[in-house]
């Protein structure tokens, strides 16, 4: 896969149309869904600025890993975007996600992959940014530790703490609303999780103080 | 207290990496369940920006001045890039930035150039972090009325896009009529695609329009890299 894509932007670099579509055809989706995790509801509009970018960009592109330079360009167009709002989104408590998720498997599985997917990342966008950053880079976009440190211009241990930090504050939602009655599930995992569901602070910076929220830990 | 979750950074690597694989078996925990979903293959219309996108890459191949490759080193020195960058863009919007930092009710314009210049694409370009970050969302201020004049040059050292022709200016009128909000949608639509390749992408259409716009020109920040990038070694969050 790797070794395709490497070759794919060598071709679309010397001007290969289909090249171009494989990159796309094979990002895309990852980019989007890390973008809906970023901007919600605009990640469709961003992800378009990103790729308007990519195309201009490729020829400068030197080699390395591309989906981080890629990744790199729709964060930093998802950066300006969040700046332009000059506030963050208010990112409500998916109650009918967290449902289905916490649903048995059988469930689940009705539920359809579309359904599962945005179910998933309207959960992962309730984490605190820093958190869900790291698990969209790692889990979906497949980077490892240190190429999404480059990204978010962070080390590769602080990336990890905080995709660990995220994993168990997902567990702990997933927990507490598979525990309660699907309809009082959505009462009660805003308190039982504590920070986590409130509307993140409006900030523009990896919020370094993400440990201070955290519920899961000990 | 049996708090759920994977135990130990380790566990949430073997996670992690799980989520790309095999779909997770039917007695998955929910944890599992959600990592597969969240990277499962691509359903529903996640692919519907294709043909722009290619739309956009034969632009981009159209316009070979606009091409001219760059140094090896570039990503290498992106970081300090990104900070340059910014500040050359930004110019005189640098100062008055600078001033302006506490929370104006003021919504800054559209353009974006200091993010789209080598620097913005740079590996590890931080979340904005001090003026030079917040200057690139400022850049185009008003300050200085150009006459019509080529556009400002991007701090990459692109040439400047030829002013639009009568049918570009139309468009660009309709363009700046727009609100905030309506130009990012509009500009992806395909009356605009003439715009948007002339103008070099959709975050140039601004300054390309305002530079030839004598009534709302953008000041013509000089690339003298003189202040050093800040280094924004923000450490992680970890201990």
């Amino acid at each position: 896969m790797t070794g395709k894509l490497t070759e794919a932007v060598a071709a679309a670099q010397a001007g290969d149309e289909e090249a171009f579509r494989f990159l796309y055809r094979s990002l895309q989706p990852a980019l989007l869904r890390y973008l809906t995790t970023l901007v919600g509801g605009d990640a469709e509009d961003v992800a378009s600025e990103a790729w308007l970018q990519i195309s201009r960009d490729l020829p400068s592109f030197a080699g390395g890993e591309f989906r981080a330079w890629a990744v790199t360009i729709a964060r930093n167009r998802a950066m300006d975007h969040l700046r332009r709002l000059r506030r963050r989104p208010v990112v409500p408590v998916p109650v009918q996600a967290l449902n289905d998720l916490a649903a048995d498997a059988d469930t689940a599985d009705r539920a359809g992959e579309a359904i599962g997917t945005a179910s998933a990342l309207a959960l992962i966008r309730t984490l605190p940014p820093a958190e869900a950053e790291a698990v969209m880079l790692r889990a979906v976009v497949g980077l490892d530790a240190e190429t999404a440190g480059r990204v978010l211009g962070r080390r590769a241990g602080a990336v990890r703490t905080a995709a660990h930090r995220g994993l168990r504050r997902l567990a702990a939602m997933l927990e507490r609303a598979g525990e309660g009655a699907p309809d009082n599930a959505g009462a009660t995992v805003p308190h039982g999780a504590g920070e986590a569901l409130l509307p993140r602070p409006r900030t523009d910076r990896p919020a370094p103080h993400a440990p201070e929220a955290e519920p899961a830990e000990g | 207290m049996n708090s759920p979750g994977p135990a130990d950074r380790a566990e949430s690597d073997r996670r992690l990496d799980a989520a790309r694989a095999a779909p997770p078996p039917g007695d998955a925990d929910p944890l599992a369940r959600l990592l597969a979903a969240a990277a499962a293959p691509t359903g529903g219309n996640e692919m519907d920006g294709e043909e722009q996108a290619l739309a956009a890459f034969r632009a981009a191949r159209a316009a070979p001045t606009a091409r001219a490759p760059r140094p090896r080193r570039r990503l290498r020195i992106a970081a300090a890039l990104s900070g340059l960058a910014a500040t050359a863009v930004a110019g005189v919007a640098f100062a008055a930035v600078r001033l302006d930092r506490s929370p104006a009710p003021v919504i800054p314009p559209t353009s974006t150039t200091a993010g789209t210049g080598p620097g913005g694409a740079g590996p590890s370009r931080p979340a904005p972090s001090g003026p030079a970050g917040e200057a690139s969302g400022a850049s185009p201020s008003p300050t200085s009325p150009t006459s019509p004049a080529p556009v400002t040059p991007p701090p990459g050292g692109r040439p400047a896009p030829p002013p639009p022709d009568g049918d570009l200016a139309g468009q660009c009128r309709a363009y700046l009529a727009k609100s905030e909000r309506q130009r990012a949608k509009a500009l992806t639509t395909p009356g605009f695609a003439g715009l948007v390749a002339a103008a070099g992408g959709a975050d140039r259409v601004e300054s390309y329009c305002r530079a030839t716009d004598p009534t709302s020109a953008v000041p013509k920040p000089k690339p003298k890299p003189k202040p050093k990038p800040k280094k924004s070694s923000d450490g992680g969050d970890d201990g």
